[in-house]
């Protein structure tokens, strides 16, 4: 069920107005009914069942074992350690079978050795790798004494399962959101406006910015011979931007529709394209994610006894500044791994969104201290719009490139990319005028879209740069009544009339339809 | 031991890790105010503070305590 689709406009109306009727105390119930429809829509079979259970059942118990004997470490360890294998190996299992064998494979290759398995097809839930992690994060808080286990399973299968943040997060706590999810909720008209409002901008962001660009984008990507060289380069300064729109569109979405029901979730992005080194980036960027990783991985790992002994150690040999930054590097280098390989049972992801992000963020904290050395010395003010300007457009230029490999089909397909940004012969023939159109036609989109698309896009740059000085939406409602209104209407008839519904769409059709 | 005297040595730890001669911390210090205190150098800061004080933080304080206040705090229900 697509965020966007007119089912799930539907089923969530549905939600919301049983959920406003029904007794209060059973509101939750209300969105565990929904929630459970979510998750096997389309999918329902027994694999998928167990699945479900198996992550259900493993954190209700261990979560309950491991509070109970709170008191007794390694008891309250050993179901720890269980309930993170059971859940973790369910989620290898269905996802990352794949990339295991694509491994063997190539290991097999380099030794000369014939064999090869053959990849498995895995049928698995949707949010599996939100729900599993946000469910082991569950039983480390209990662990750690930051929550005390849900003695519901019903309302414990609620927090796994919360349908709006199964198809594209944020993570999100127990601790946190335990007293909004099982709490009693009056209807309010501001939040269901206040919701609206962002669930209408997240619509705009998805069909009016990110599909447009992604009709751009998957054409040149489909054929990177004929859409070569400046095609090619567009497509991929391009392909941030569709990610970003449909991403956190989708968040949009979602935190919208949550904070109709009361609900309020943490935020996942904070203007990330304004950010001026990639380590700032992913502070901006799936915040929850980096929250999530630095919480159960990172701290502890850093707080571990290996990496401890080997700081010691690093520091005497190289020095107290270069040897607290040695074990910082491995801990950091395992983190993003761990990253790649969440976004996907692929080798593309791992490069694109673990390996090279881990080399830009260690490049800039190795280079960073040099070039302020050297910004000092030759009296190069950092502090001003066009430095500041410089680096925010270099950070977009390296995470484009780094998403050449994350949106690329396989590790080929992405140098492919790169090589065909290069095929600068016969660049003359490629942009004259009727081969031109002709390649532009092919696309999908005419000049009305690309106008459209600028000014799509020069909207969501305003807007950005609103957030970035506080709460727009409160600032809007501040407003006059004509203005705010004003304000609505133009959103809701941008995504009706500009709305991109997939290839061979007639907006026209859409609207006649609705009269 | 005195809060004073807990300040004290804070303050060492501080200027240590984070390399700034000039920081004095407060109870109401946080990461906002200190430039190079992010969430890298936060485990950083807990290890010094950890040694400084021969204590251990469980990791649910190392992720939720909001201010230099809230570690002196901790320090203090561990001496005791």
């Amino acid at each position: 069920m697509a965020l966007t689709s007119l089912v799930f406009a539907v089923f969530c109306t549905i939600t919301v107005a049983i959920y406003f009727i029904v007794p209060k105390k059973i509101q939750w119930v209300v969105v565990l009914i929904s929630s459970v429809i979510f998750l096997f829509y389309n999918n329902l079979t027994v694999g998928t069942i167990v699945q479900a259970l198996i992550v259900l059942l493993s954190s209700y118990f261990c979560g309950r074992l491991i509070y109970k004997y709170k008191e007794n470490p390694k008891k309250s360890k050993a179901f720890l350690i269980l309930g993170i294998l059971l859940i973790l190996g369910q989620l290898i299992y269905l996802k990352y079978t794949n990339l295991f064998l694509a491994t063997v494979n190539h290991v097999c290759n380099l030794f000369n050795m014939d064999y090869q398995f053959q990849f498995v097809q895995r049928n698995s839930l949707i949010g599996i790798s939100y729900y599993s992690l946000i469910m082991i994060g569950y039983l480390v808080d209990i662990f750690r004494g930051s929550t005390r286990a849900q003695d519901n399973i019903f309302k414990c299968a609620l927090f796994m399962t919360y349908f709006p943040i199964l198809s594209s997060g944020p993570f999100i706590r127990y601790e946190d959101r335990k007293e909004e999810l099982y709490g009693e909720h009056k209807f309010s008209y501001e939040s269901m406006c206040g919701g609206l409002v962002r669930i209408l901008w997240g619509l705009f962001k998805i069909l009016v910015i990110s599909q447009r660009i992604g009709m751009f984008v998957d054409t040149v990507w489909a054929d990177l011979n004929t859409y070569r060289a400046i095609f090619a380069v567009a497509a991929i300064l391009f392909f941030p931007l569709q990610l970003y729109t449909n991403f956190s569109g989708s968040i949009d979405i979602i935190m919208g529709i949550s904070e109709i029901m009361g609900i309020k979730l943490p935020e996942n992005f904070t203007v990330p394209f304004a950010s001026r080194t990639i380590t700032e980036f992913w502070r901006n960027w799936h915040i929850t994610l980096g929250a999530w990783l630095r919480d159960y991985i990172f701290y502890p790992l850093q707080k571990s006894d290996v990496i401890q002994k080997l700081n010691k150690k690093c520091k005497k040999v190289f020095g107290k500044k270069v040897g607290k930054k040695i074990p910082l590097y491995i801990s950091m280098f395992i983190m993003w791994v761990a990253i790649g390989v969440w976004h996907g049972g692929a080798y593309t992801y791992i490069i694109g969104s673990g390996l090279l992000q881990f080399l830009f963020i260690f490049l800039e904290d190795i280079l960073g201290p040099i070039s302020k050395k050297i910004n000092n010395k030759i009296g190069i003010h950092t502090e001003v719009f066009s430095y500041r300007l410089y680096q925010t457009i270099r950070t977009y230029l390296l995470f484009s490139f780094s998403m050449i490999f994350f949106r690329a089909p396989s590790v080929s397909s992405a140098i492919n990319a790169i090589k065909s940004c290069l095929m600068l012969n016969n660049i003359g023939t490629l942009l004259n005028r009727s081969n031109l159109s002709s390649l532009l036609g092919n696309i999908g989109l005419d000049m009305k879209d690309f106008i459209i698309l600028a000014g799509a896009i020069f909207i969501l740059f305003i807007v950005e740069k609103l957030v970035l000085k506080g709460n727009v939406r409160k600032k809007l409602f501040e407003q006059n009544i004509i203005f705010k209104w004003t304000v609505v209407y133009a959103l809701i008839f941008a995504i009706i009339i500009f709305g991109c519904y997939g290839a061979g769409y007639n907006p026209a059709n859409f609207i006649y339809r609705q009269v | 031991m005195e809060k004073e005297e807990i300040y004290e040595r804070l303050n060492n730890v501080f200027r240590d890790v984070f390399d700034d001669e000039s920081i004095v911390v407060k109870p109401e210090t946080t990461s906002n105010d200190i430039e190079d205190w992010d969430s890298l150098e936060h485990i950083n800061l807990i290890v010094a503070v950890e040694q400084e004080f021969g204590m251990k933080f469980n990791m649910n304080e190392v992720t939720t305590m909001k201010n230099v206040g809230e570690m002196v705090e901790i320090i203090i229900s561990r001496m005791n």
